[in-house]
């Protein structure tokens, strides 16, 4: 019976989640200063948002973001956008993530600290890697968990169909 | 309990009223999540692989959240049909686990039901989920959040913590305060707060215990200093977390007639950082004492925890790095050994060598160092370093040669004490590993891992390989080996392929799973030895 409910609600949950497109919802997360930043905030209504979630000790977490990183002079010639990295190690990784940051050159990137997981939770990542898409108006119009190389491209491509 | 219905209930009806008063987002949004994670067991007489009845076992998560303005509310169904090998036993069958509603405004917010927090770096307390570890401390009653501008910070929780698939009857009750003393300064360059919080736990205590002096209350407290300027960082905290009752180990009813021991838990963390300029550094030094903080005394579950203790190590990724990982010791029971616990600390150096300079070449290279070190506590109430319990050294070189060829260089030294302290005879092993990227087309890739443990101890020498082709965005194939010709001339294989669409993930792989332990976050649990088919799927929506 038990079984059941749950394949019940899981149609269920499918089925709505067609029907509503995801907004960006609003957490308060550390900056790399120490600030709190609202999530919604990140929304300007000006550019789209590449929001990647990683990990110090996700080895192709940190693929993903080196190969956005290196792509995206290239990129920015193509289209305006910001990339956001939402580091969700524990308080265990916290500071070495942020000088991690600084060690890969990451200077480009808003770099955001979820430490009890609160914003990974809102936006039901189980696993990194795990990337978006947000349009200039806080939609989630794209998503991919995992990473293989070359699989960045999917996001340039996401980001200039929006225009 | 009844309070707390009613309280979930208010809350439901405010969300449903305001959201309509406003005529906006009238259906509200549903997101969840889906996770599966089932291993089908062989016998495997090799390694005495461990096989449960039916051979089978399967972890299984439901997550929903309703969104509606303000207001939002979910429910998480976890099914253990039956539990994987390895996880704590009492997570078993299908149960509706954790279930919320919340009320979110611009300077307040009010939670009613399950919910995770954490106090500072979560020595004092921390509730969490880790689906790695089978961990899940969520609270179970009601938290009050207030914020003034960007000065003040408060928090008050109340709760019972999720124990296995049921609330535990022990409670917790707690707040914290933060007070960011640099914005009401107006200071922008620097950032300088203080913050402190304070933990009361309550839990029936057995009429021996009572005996001897233990109280069923202990109150904990957390005292923290941060501050940030031009790069520089430091991070400050201190913790008394009250009174620790442990079952004595060394128990005879004639010469020590005491069935627990009553202590005093208390830590210090100091945290150092830089970064600017290519270069990130970062020194964490660390004191434990009697930290432990089960959710309910003399149950040896992993997941009995109400705070969080890491070890404050580099953790690996890679196959022969973690086969002895450090284990973290917040106090160490073994037998009649009573060792208070811990000492030590880490660096950490990462620096980005430019491009277009002599050692960077045209695309640059980053280069990283980490070295930690840890010793045993010689007594009660002193910082004196006892006996080594690990030390390791981690060099690593990250070079993109060509467009086309990546390589990823790890050296590390580890030195393990596998009495946790009890002895100083300690395991040395120094490993080596080169992980190649080659990308074929832009879309077509191969990496390739060859791995070297050299060690006169344990089972002496280790190698290791790994080979994964990916098709982006989305198959990806792999096959590792994993080979001990030291001494057990055991082979661990493992072949899977998966697939990724969208959110959704799948991966298939089989293989053989030596018994150790699996660490996440810098906590551990053991796993015994298994052989058998994996299959893992995960989706959001």
């Amino acid at each position: 019976m038990q079984k059941i409910k749950t394949i019940f609600l899981m149609v269920v949950a499918v089925v709505v989640a067609f029907s509503a497109q995801a907004q960006l919802p609003s957490v308060k997360l550390e900056n790399r200063k120490g600030e709190l930043v609202n999530t919604s905030s990140l929304v300007d209504g000006k550019t789209p948002i590449i929001i990647s979630f990683w990990a110090v000790t996700c080895k192709p977490c940190i693929r993903e973001l080196d190969a956005i990183n290196d792509a995206m002079p290239d990129w920015l010639d193509e289209a305006s956008f910001r990339v956001v990295a939402v580091s969700t190690d524990d308080s265990r990784f916290s500071a070495q993530a942020r000088a991690w940051v600084e060690g890969h050159g990451w200077n480009d990137f808003t770099v955001l600290f979820d430490k009890n997981q609160e914003f990974m939770r809102a936006m039901n990542v189980s696993y990194t890697p795990q990337v978006f898409v947000v349009d200039k108006d806080g939609k989630i119009v794209y998503s991919h968990t995992g990473y293989t190389p070359g699989a960045e491209q999917e996001l340039i491509d996401k980001i200039k169909s929006l225009k | 309990m009844k309070r707390l219905a009613i309280l979930f209930t208010c809350l439901s009806l405010v969300g449903v009223v305001s959201a309509r008063e406003r005529g906006e987002d009238k259906t509200g949004r549903l997101t969840g999540s889906f996770e599966t994670n089932s291993i089908y067991y062989v016998e495997d007489n090799k390694t005495a692989a461990i096989v449960p009845e039916d051979n089978f076992g399967s972890n299984n998560y439901l997550k929903l959240d309703y969104y509606r303005g303000k207001f939002s509310a979910g429910v998480q169904m976890e099914g253990y049909l039956p539990v994987l090998q390895g996880y704590p036993t009492n997570l078993s069958k299908v149960g509706l686990t954790n279930y919320y509603a919340s009320w979110v405004d611009d300077s307040f917010s009010i939670t009613a039901g399950t919910y995770y927090e954490q106090f500072g770096s979560g020595l004092l307390f921390r509730s969490y989920e880790d689906r790695t570890l089978g961990m899940n401390s969520a609270l179970m009653g009601a938290r009050f959040t207030y914020n003034y501008k960007d000065i003040l910070g408060v928090k008050a929780i109340w709760g019972m913590p999720r124990l296995g698939m049921e609330f535990s009857d022990t409670q917790v009750r707690g707040g914290d305060i933060s007070f960011a003393i640099s914005n009401l300064a107006g200071w922008t360059k620097t950032l300088f707060a203080i913050e402190g919080s304070v933990l009361n736990r309550y839990e029936v205590i057995s009429a021996d215990l009572k005996e001897e002096g233990g109280k069923p209350t202990s109150t904990g407290f957390s005292g923290r200093v941060n501050f940030e300027h031009k790069g520089f960082i430091v991070k400050a905290e201190y913790i008394d977390a009250g009174e620790r009752h442990y079952p004595n180990g060394g128990y005879d009813g004639v010469n020590d007639p005491r069935i627990d021991l009553i202590k005093n838990g208390n830590a210090q963390l100091i945290e150092v950082g830089y970064s600017g300029h290519g270069l990130g550094v970062n020194v964490t030094a660390r004191r434990l004492e009697y930290m432990d903080m089960p959710i309910v005394y003399r149950n040896t579950s992993t997941a009995n925890a109400l705070n969080y203790i890491p070890a404050l190590t580099a953790q690996y990724s890679y196959l022969l790095t973690n086969l002895n990982p450090y284990i973290v010791q917040p106090s160490t029971m073994l037998g009649s050994y009573c060792g208070p616990g811990e000492i030590g600390g880490q660096v950490d150096i990462y620096y980005n060598v430019a491009r277009r300079t002599k050692l960077g070449g045209k695309r640059g290279m980053k280069l990283g160092l980490n070295y930690s070190t840890y010793y045993s506590l010689v007594k009660d109430r002193s910082a004196k370093a006892n006996n080594l319990l690990w030390q390791s050294v981690n060099f690593t070189l990250e070079k993109q040669f060509t467009r086309k060829f990546k390589l990823n260089f790890l050296y590390s030294f580890q030195e393990y004490n596998d009495s946790h302290g009890v002895n100083n005879y300690t395991w040395k092993s120094n490993i080596f590993v080169a992980d190649m990227l080659y990308k074929w087309t832009p879309t077509i890739s191969t990496r390739l891992e060859l791995q070297y443990l050299y060690s006169k101890h344990d089972k002496k020498d280790w190698m290791a390989a790994l080979a994964e082709v990916n098709f982006a965005p989305n198959w990806s194939i792999f096959a590792s080996d994993m080979y001990n010709h030291g001494q057990t001339k055991i082979h661990y294989y493992n072949a899977g392929v998966s697939y990724t669409k969208s959110r959704t993930r799948i991966q298939l792989s089989y293989g053989r799973n030596r018994a150790g332990v699996v660490c996440s976050g810098g906590v551990c649990r053991n796993i015994p030895a298994y052989t058998g088919a994996n299959l893992m799927i995960t989706t959001s929506f």
